[in-house]
Order: C-alpha cells, then sequence, then structure tokens
C-alpha cells in the first residue's frame, strides 16, 4: 500500500485536492447553470408545467427593444466600471503604511462593501432626490435648480453606477492590499538601488508584480458590472419607464416579478455567452502572462 | 509535473445520499417538537401588526393546546418565497392577496378549499360582498382579512388657506390645477418611481369611463390595450398630463416623498390608499381628508380600487386541522380587529369595529356608496401584463407623445399571454 | 514595501501623512455618515424628507433598541455566525487545494477546470434559483443551515478559486524546483511552502468571502423559511413594511449588521504580512 502510494502520490496528491472543490462546484453550480440553459427552451412560470416553446425566448428578446437598452446600459457599466481597479489601487496605495491608526483606517474604507447594498442605494437615491436630495440642496444653495437624475432617461444609468462603484473600489482595494503585501521586497530594493522611484518603480517594479491581483480585480469588476441588479433594483426599479435596465436586472425582473422563467433563462444565457468571451479574453491573457513571466 | 489521468465523474446520487446523512444531525435539522404543531408564515412589515399576529398565536396555542411558531419575512421578498415554499414545504397557514394572486395559486392546487370552515362558522353573512374576492369556482379558498380603499387624499388647512375644492367630474381637475399653480402649489402629487401609482391612476380613470365589467375584462386580458374603448382614457390623461397636473420628475419619488409634499402643503391633492396616515405626524392627521376620484363619464355607477389582503391554508399543509381551528380563533371580530388596528386597514368583515382611526371611518363611510370594486391593477391581471403595463403607463406621464408605441408595446405582451 | 514607509524618525510627516489619509477617508464615507445621520432620526424626519438636515429629533437609543425589538435580531445574528464561519473556513481550504492543483501541475485539462470554475462565478446567481431550491428539496437540506452552506461554499469556491489560483501562480517557480529537488511530497509542498506564504492572500480571501456570504439576502429568501434558520440580513429586510419603510431604524440596523465583517477585517489585518520572504526559501 506504501510502496504504491509512494509511487503515485505525485498525481494522486493533486487529484484528490482537487477532487472535493471542483465536485461541489459541478454538482451545485454548473448543473444549476446547465438546468438553467435547459429551461430556456420552456415557457415556464417557475410552478407550473412548463413548455416546450423551442427557440421562440432567443427570438422573442432578439425583438424585444428592452434588450437592447440593456445592452447599452451594460456597456456603460462596463466602461464605468473599469474606473474601480485603478481608484481602489489608488486607495492601497494611499494606506498602505504602518502609521498609528492606519489599521483601523484601513478597515473603515472597506466600510461600503459591508453595508447592506439596500440602505446604500436608498441613501443614494436620497442624495440625488429633487426635492429634498443634498443634491438639490446643493445647487439651490447656488440658485440653481438640480437635474432629477434619475428620472432622466440619458443619465439614470450613470447615476446608478455611481453608487455602486463605491463598494466595488472597497472591494478592489481589499484585493490590491493583499498584492501589495505579497511584493518581492528584494526586486523593490534593488529597484531603489538603481534608483528607480515614483512613477519609474511603480511602472517597471510594482505593476509587474501585481499583474495576477490585477487580473483579479479586471475580472470581478466585469463581472460585477454584467451582473449587477441590485443597486438598479433599489434605486430606479429599471425606471424611469425600462432606461436603466441591464441585461441582469431584466433577468432578475422576469423572472421574479413577470414569472416568465423561461424568458429570464434566456437573457441569462445570452448574458452568460456575452461574458464567455471575457472569460476567454481573460483566459488567454493569463496563459500568456505566466508564459512570459 | 503532469497528471495523467484524473477521474471526476461525480455522481449525484452519492453526494445527495452523503450529505443528506449529514443533514439529520440534530443541530441542523428543523426542529421536530411532539405535540400538536402549527406553523404560520406571516408577510406583515409593521411591527405593531407582526406582534399582534404573535399574540394571537399564543393565545390560540394556550386556548388549543398546539405549539405555534410563526415565522416572518419581509413583504417584497415574501412574495418570491410563497412561490418556493408552496411547492417545497408549505406552512399550515400563510398571508396573502385575494383576487387574481389568489387564483392563480388556487389553479395550481396550492390553496386548501375551506368552504366548509366558511359555513360552518357561518361567515357568508358577515363577510358580504368581500366573500367573492376568495372564491374560485364557488368555492373559498381564504379568508379575506382587510382592505385599502384608494381615493383621494388632501388636507383640509391647505385647501381652505388657498381656496381649493375638491373636484366633483373631470372638468375640476382643471380649475384645481389653474388654482393651486396660482398658490405655487403641485395640483396632483404622484411618485412613479415604484411604477404602481400610475397603474393606479389608470385603474382610476378606466373605471369612470368604461365602469367595472370593462375594466375587469380588460383586467383578464379579454380587451386589447389598443382598443376603441380606451382611447378617452389616454386622451383625457393626456390632458392632464400637457396641463402640468402631476409632479415634476415624478419617476423619482415613491410614494412617501409624493405624500410629503402634500403634508408639506407643497402640492394639493395625492391619490393614494389608506396607508398614507404613515406619512402625516400624528398632529396633522385631523387636517386629512378623503375624496373619491371625481366622476367623468356620466351615468357610470361609482366602482373603487379595494385591494383585499387574506389568510389561506396551503393544500400541502401538514396540520390541516390545527389550521381551521386556528382560522376560526383567528377569524373572530375582536382578533381581526386587533390584528388589523395597527396597519389601518378596513376589515373584510362588517361586524368588524373599524376602531378611531380617523382616515379609516372617511374610508368607511365612503364604502357605503361604493357599486363595486376591482383590486388594484398589479392585484387584477396577470403579474407579467401588469409589470408592462404599468412601466407602459409611468412612460407615458412622462411622454405622452409615445402613446402608440407604449400602448402597442403593452398590446404585445397581452396577446402574448391571452393570445 | 510600496509605497516606500515613511520613516519611524520622520515623526512630523507620519502625522501629516496620516491626517491626510484621515481626510481622505472622511470624503470616502460620507454616504456612510448619511447612513448613521439616518440611523438617529425620527421615522416623521424620514417620512418628511429631511435626508440631510439636522434631525429634528435625535433618537439614537431608541433606534437601535428598536432593531432588537422589532425583529430577534440576536437570534439572526447567531445563525448568520452558524452559517457563515465554516462556510469560510471551508471555501478557503477548498479553494486552496483547488488553486494549487491548478497552479502547480499543469495537467491537460487544468485550463477547462479553471475556466469551468471562472465561468460558473459569472452567471447571474438569481437564474441559478429554482434548480438549487430543488437540488435541496431533493436532498431534503432545504429550511436548514446545511442547504446555505453547502450552497455558499460551491459558489464561493469558485471566486476562491480563481483568487488563490493566481496568487500560488504568482509565487516564485524556484521555490517549488527546490522543493521538488528535496523530495517534498505534493502535500508537504503544499502544507509548507504554500500555506504559509499564501496567508496575506487567505487573509484577504476570507474577510471578502466572509462578506459577500454574511451580506446574502437573496438566498436567505430562496431557501429557508423558519425563523430558527434565517441570517441577519432577513432580520434587518423584516424591518421593511410593505408600504412603509422605516428607514432610521433600517439604517440602524444596516450599522450593526455591518460590524462582524468590519471587525474580521480589523483582525485578518495582521495576516497581511508578506509571507514571501528569501528566508522561506532558504529556511
Amino acid at each position: 500500500m506504501t510502496i504504491w502510494w509512494r509511487r503515485h502520490r505525485n498525481w494522486l496528491t493533486p487529484a484528490l485536492l482537487l477532487a472535493p472543490g471542483l465536485f461541489l462546484f459541478l454538482v451545485v453550480i454548473i448543473w444549476s447553470s446547465l438546468e438553467t440553459f435547459w429551461i430556456s427552451f420552456f415557457d415556464w412560470d417557475g410552478m407550473g408545467v412548463k413548455t416546450w416553446v423551442g427557440l421562440a425566448n432567443y427570438r422573442e428578446l432578439l425583438d424585444d427593444p428592452q434588450f437592447y437598452v440593456s445592452l447599452k446600459n451594460n456597456l456603460i457599466w462596463l466602461l464605468m466600471f473599469l474606473l474601480a481597479p485603478p481608484a481602489g489601487l489608488a486607495i492601497a496605495f494611499l494606506v498602505n503604511q504602518k502609521i498609528a491608526g492606519m489599521r483601523v483606517m484601513k478597515s473603515l474604507f472597506f466600510m461600503p462593501l459591508v453595508l447592506a447594498t439596500v440602505t446604500v442605494g436608498v441613501i443614494f437615491t436620497w442624495f440625488y432626490d429633487p426635492t429634498f436630495g443634498l443634491l438639490a440642496l446643493l445647487f439651490r444653495a447656488f440658485g440653481a435648480e438640480a437635474p432629477a437624475l434619475l428620472s432622466n432617461e440619458h443619465l439614470v444609468t450613470f447615476a446608478v453606477v455611481a453608487s455602486a462603484l463605491w463598494p466595488q473600489i472597497a472591494f478592489c482595494m481589499v484585493l490590491f492590499l493583499a498584492g501589495l503585501n505579497n511584493l518581492d521586497e528584494e526586486l523593490i530594493g534593488a529597484g531603489r538601488v538603481d534608483g528607480a522611484r515614483g512613477l519609474a518603480m511603480l511602472w517597471h517594479v510594482v505593476l509587474p508584480q501585481l499583474t495576477q491581483v490585477a487580473f483579479i480585480a479586471v475580472a470581478i469588476t466585469i463581472v460585477g458590472a454584467l451582473r449587477s441588479f441590485d443597486a438598479i433594483s433599489v434605486m430606479t426599479a429599471g425606471g424611469p419607464f425600462g432606461s436603466s435596465t441591464t441585461l441582469a436586472y431584466q433577468m432578475y425582473e422576469q423572472s421574479l416579478f413577470s414569472y416568465r422563467f423561461g424568458y429570464g433563462a434566456a437573457i441569462a444565457t445570452i448574458l452568460f455567452l456575452i461574458m464567455a468571451v471575457f472569460i476567454a479574453w481573460y483566459l488567454r491573457g493569463l496563459i500568456r502572462a505566466e508564459k512570459g513571466a | 509535473m503532469t497528471i495523467d489521468r484524473i477521474s471526476l465523474r461525480p455522481t449525484r446520487r452519492a453526494f445527495m445520499g452523503g450529505m443528506g446523512a449529514a443533514a439529520s444531525t440534530a443541530l441542523f435539522a428543523p426542529a421536530i417538537a411532539q405535540s400538536r404543531q402549527l406553523t404560520i408564515i406571516s408577510n406583515r412589515g409593521n411591527a405593531d401588526q407582526r406582534k399582534a399576529v404573535e399574540n394571537i398565536a399564543a393565545d390560540f396555542g394556550k386556548a388549543a393546546g398546539v405549539s405555534v411558531t410563526v415565522n416572518n419575512m419581509d413583504h417584497e421578498a415574501h412574495k418570491t418565497a410563497i412561490r418556493n415554499y408552496l411547492v417545497a414545504s408549505p406552512p399550515d397557514i400563510c398571508f396573502w392577496f385575494s383576487g387574481q394572486r389568489m387564483r392563480s395559486f388556487v389553479e395550481k392546487n396550492l390553496f386548501e378549499d375551506i368552504s366548509d370552515l366558511i359555513a360552518k362558522e357561518n361567515w357568508a353573512g358577515p363577510m358580504g360582498t368581500s366573500i367573492g374576492a376568495v372564491t374560485v369556482n364557488g368555492k373559498q379558498y381564504g379568508l379575506p382579512t382587510g382592505g385599502i380603499l384608494w381615493g383621494l387624499f388632501y388636507r383640509q388647512d391647505t385647501f381652505d388657506q388657498f381656496g381649493l375644492k375638491a373636484p366633483e367630474t373631470f372638468e375640476d381637475f382643471f380649475t384645481l390645477a389653474a388654482q393651486s399653480k396660482k398658490a405655487g402649489l403641485t395640483p396632483m402629487s404622484i411618485g412613479t418611481k415604484d411604477m404602481w401609482t400610475a397603474g393606479g391612476w389608470f385603474d382610476h380613470m378606466n373605471l369612470r369611463i368604461n365602469g367595472l365589467d370593462h375594466h375587469m375584462d380588460l383586467m383578464a386580458g379579454k380587451i386589447k390595450y389598443t382598443d376603441a374603448s380606451l382611447k378617452e382614457v389616454f386622451d383625457l390623461w393626456e390632458r392632464l398630463v400637457k396641463a402640468d397636473f402631476f409632479s415634476a420628475n415624478h419617476t423619482s419619488y415613491a410614494w412617501d416623498p409624493a405624500a410629503a409634499a402634500v403634508v408639506q402643503k407643497k402640492a394639493a391633492m395625492i391619490d393614494l390608499g389608506n396607508f398614507i396616515k404613515y406619512a402625516f405626524p400624528a398632529d396633522d392627521l385631523a387636517q386629512v381628508r378623503f375624496k373619491p376620484f371625481p366622476s367623468i363619464r356620466p351615468g357610470v355607477a361609482q366602482y373603487e380600487d379595494f385591494s383585499v389582503d387574506s389568510i389561506h391554508i396551503p393544500s400541502g399543509a401538514r396540520n390541516k386541522e390545527a389550521a381551521k381551528e386556528f382560522l376560526a380563533y383567528f377569524y373572530k371580530p375582536e382578533n381581526l380587529g386587533a390584528y388589523l388596528a395597527p396597519e389601518g386597514n378596513m376589515p373584510a368583515r362588517s361586524d368588524c369595529p373599524v376602531g378611531n382611526d380617523p382616515i379609516l371611518k372617511m374610508a368607511a363611510e365612503s364604502m357605503k356608496t361604493i357599486k363595486g370594486t376591482a383590486q388594484y391593477f398589479d392585484r387584477d391581471t396577470d403579474p407579467d401584463l401588469a409589470q408592462a403595463g404599468m412601466k407602459g403607463f409611468q412612460e407615458f406621464m412622462v411622454r405622452p407623445e409615445r402613446r402608440e408605441q407604449i400602448l402597442g408595446q403593452i398590446e404585445r405582451t397581452r396577446a402574448r399571454i391571452y393570445g | 514595501m510600496y509605497p516606500r514607509a515613511i520613516p519611524e524618525n520622520r515623526p512630523l510627516s507620519r502625522f501629516a501623512y496620516g491626517l491626510l489619509v484621515a481626510l481622505v477617508l472622511a470624503l470616502w464615507l460620507l454616504p456612510l455618515f448619511a447612513v448613521i445621520m439616518t440611523s438617529f432620526r425620527s421615522f416623521d424626519d424620514v417620512m418628511a424628507g429631511n435626508y440631510w438636515g439636522w434631525p429634528s429629533k435625535i433618537q439614537v437609543f431608541e433606534n437601535y433598541a428598536a432593531v432588537f425589538q422589532q425583529s430577534k435580531m440576536l437570534d439572526y445574528f447567531l445563525n448568520s455566525l452558524i452559517i457563515t464561519i465554516p462556510s469560510t473556513i471551508a471555501v478557503l481550504v477548498l479553494s486552496t487545494m483547488t488553486g494549487f492543483v491548478l497552479s502547480r501541475y499543469p495537467f491537460p485539462g487544468a485550463m477547462v477546470i479553471f475556466a469551468l470554475f471562472v465561468g460558473g462565478n459569472f452567471l447571474p446567481q438569481q437564474i441559478m434559483m429554482i434548480p438549487i431550491r430543488d437540488l435541496m428539496v431533493a436532498t431534503g437540506l432545504y429550511d436548514t443551515f446545511w442547504a446555505l452552506i453547502l450552497f455558499h461554499v460551491a459558489f464561493q469556491t469558485g471566486f476562491a478559486t480563481l483568487f488563490m489560483r493566481n496568487f500560488i501562480a504568482a509565487l516564485p517557480s524556484e521555490l517549488f524546483q527546490a522543493a521538488r529537488a528535496e523530495g517534498a511530497s505534493p502535500w508537504q509542498t503544499l502544507i509548507h511552502i504554500v500555506a504559509p506564504l499564501v496567508r496575506p492572500a487567505l487573509a484577504a480571501l476570507a474577510i471578502l468571502v466572509f462578506t459577500f456570504i454574511w451580506n446574502d439576502y437573496f438566498w436567505a429568501v430562496v431557501l429557508t423559511q423558519s425563523d430558527a434558520v434565517k441570517p441577519v440580513t432577513a432580520g434587518l429586510s423584516n424591518l421593511r413594511g410593505e408600504w412603509v419603510s422605516q428607514w432610521n431604524i433600517v439604517s440602524a440596523a444596516t450599522i450593526l449588521v455591518a460590524v462582524p465583517p468590519v471587525l474580521m477585517f480589523f483582525l485578518m489585518q495582521k495576516h497581511f504580512i508578506s509571507g514571501l520572504t528569501m528566508g522561506a526559501v532558504k529556511g
């Protein structure tokens, strides 16, 4: 037995290490996702009989003007959300010092991620409120009338993303803090000896070491941008008249309010296909970065 | 190093078996008591009302020797949860809404027929017309608890101060608009952020123009949204929108800031239900007045939105006998009254005291002249269509020029659901 | 350390820098102050739209006490701990193992498996509602702690594997070559080389995973119905009504609910110290 184990442990141990996590993930998450894909071919209210409709949900989706509004908004989310990784990195740099009180301050920078999304959404809604909002009060102090951002079909998405960026930046900050603490001191020391300072040091010595973390931060931010729905749900309910929906929100609305699980699943499938492009791009970049390293 | 062969084919059954065994550890399984049991899922958000439910449950438990568990969910989440728990693991009692929302569960055999209980307790009399809200094909599937009566609200002192008059006819709306604006007030406060308020306005217009039968046919998907009968509704509504009758930027507000505008004398009136009392500081409640929506087409009787909540036994309940005993206890006038009082809804039993809530008294008075009731746009029609409709109405109130496109979109949804 | 540490012997600069960070922090936390102010307000203020002005009546004690009076908040807190702590530990263990294998044993298909972990993460969770519910009902786990633990562990393992794999991949390969040269088994490599070195990553991951599980409400609604197993987010939502939400009390609850994850962040920071020094290789 022990001899057998010794001969095979070099592949058996990794297999055994991988098995539990993979197994759980396959059974719970992947299996359910496949079931979702399957549901997208049915007309189903989530409780009663499923009716096979083939590709009808997909055809309807392509004809649905709301779908294109969601796509456009997803793009806005994506572009604005990509501000989160650099902003998070900046804060991580700012707080990466050993000074009295810094640990407490770091913890407080992390707060936005912890606060219940509903409450954050409500607070930002109050910020934008055209009568009682802080924005309105500020504008009025200067004798101007504040724009009703959440009523403006062209600006509403920007206003919602701004509120969602707040926790997302905190998220990226945690990732980069972990990354900064994993920097190779020798390399930085060597850089300092070579006279690298400030931006040059950042660009040539620090950032290359943060690539892996940056990869995670960007991936998570993209996922966040594409998957977002709760800020929308609290702040606008997709409105005014559907102008702030994203694919994820539309899916949520269709499944949970309109009880159209088949249609919701079709939206999720399309959303996944879009994400698959990012996943492919992401993995390619990852493999390249590792080969280069 | 490479791993040559990894076999990772999970068998689902083995996994489930293993986890099932783990689940049976006492700590992680729901408690199982020995005596008679009753599980209630409540969706009450008002703290005092939650307490009332718990008190009634505890008193019943003591009297009947049943160990009662009350689980409370927040109102919105409960709408999602009920569709899960009715299928997965139903409680013995749950709270819900009568009318179409109840019917959709009845059609799936998820609510128990309690006609025998109603007959035995002789409730048909005290329930009066509200029995219709829980009846499907001549059988009752729940008990109507209390309802919300919808109409226009205003402050008497605001009206006195600016010499305003509550509108009796549709044209009075324009008088109100002119006078309010002269006084620097918003004529009609409304917050359409959550969309249902726009659905309610549509209900009132259509009930006054086309009457109850037409409205219910429309809600049941039998009439097209592009039908000529609706033209007047949208024509008149458009006139209101163009007269700047409603709050500016109303899509930014939920109902509460809209009501605050009335409380703070920045707006003349608001179309809402009796829960408007929450918006008023206690001292100002005496100023609140209720006025039914004005009549529009002559000869159409007074029909109103009256949204009735209800209580049910899921058909998968494990303790149906105890559940029926509980309903009999809960539905006693004094208990029903205690349950309804904190939230201030109209009792569905005529022999149940209204209490001294001034708004409720006005509503009760108004109820006497009503010839028939609908429930509310999002309670009367298919949820999918309700969502599309309210969204469309919200858009119409901002961009009336898009009427054709908006109604076309709602009609497409109606046609998809009802054919 | 980067940015360069401000030297100990320049207390004035250190103080000035601390002040600067505090200033940025104050700006950063403006919305939080709004939540805190709201948690001091009266319900009448909230209904009247007095969101930003000085509260007409300050009622700190009433609001925070109401959180506990109006819902079984303490029970819910305990439930949340029962769900969150084991889930977080399980995720850390599982993902360190998967991340280690996927980054250091490039067997054929490793990338496919990794892609599965990443891809499964990308789906909006709501759409899995019914399959997951059915799975939990079929296994008899519905409405137990296990249902939430199992789901959270499975779901977070996807993100955590992505995270750990990348961190372990970033470790210098010389370490692993040296270990192999000394005849260390994969298990020994994991325990004696990887585990100490990824401590900062594990600390960060623990914070994030803990927070995500702690803040979940959707799955609590889908997979549980008894107050006996509901997490603290359900208690928070219980304060919201059909028509009226007492935002002042919800805000107070929000602050209370946020305490454990922030505390966790504070405590985990001492593990944020780099394990990666040349000493580790030589030792």
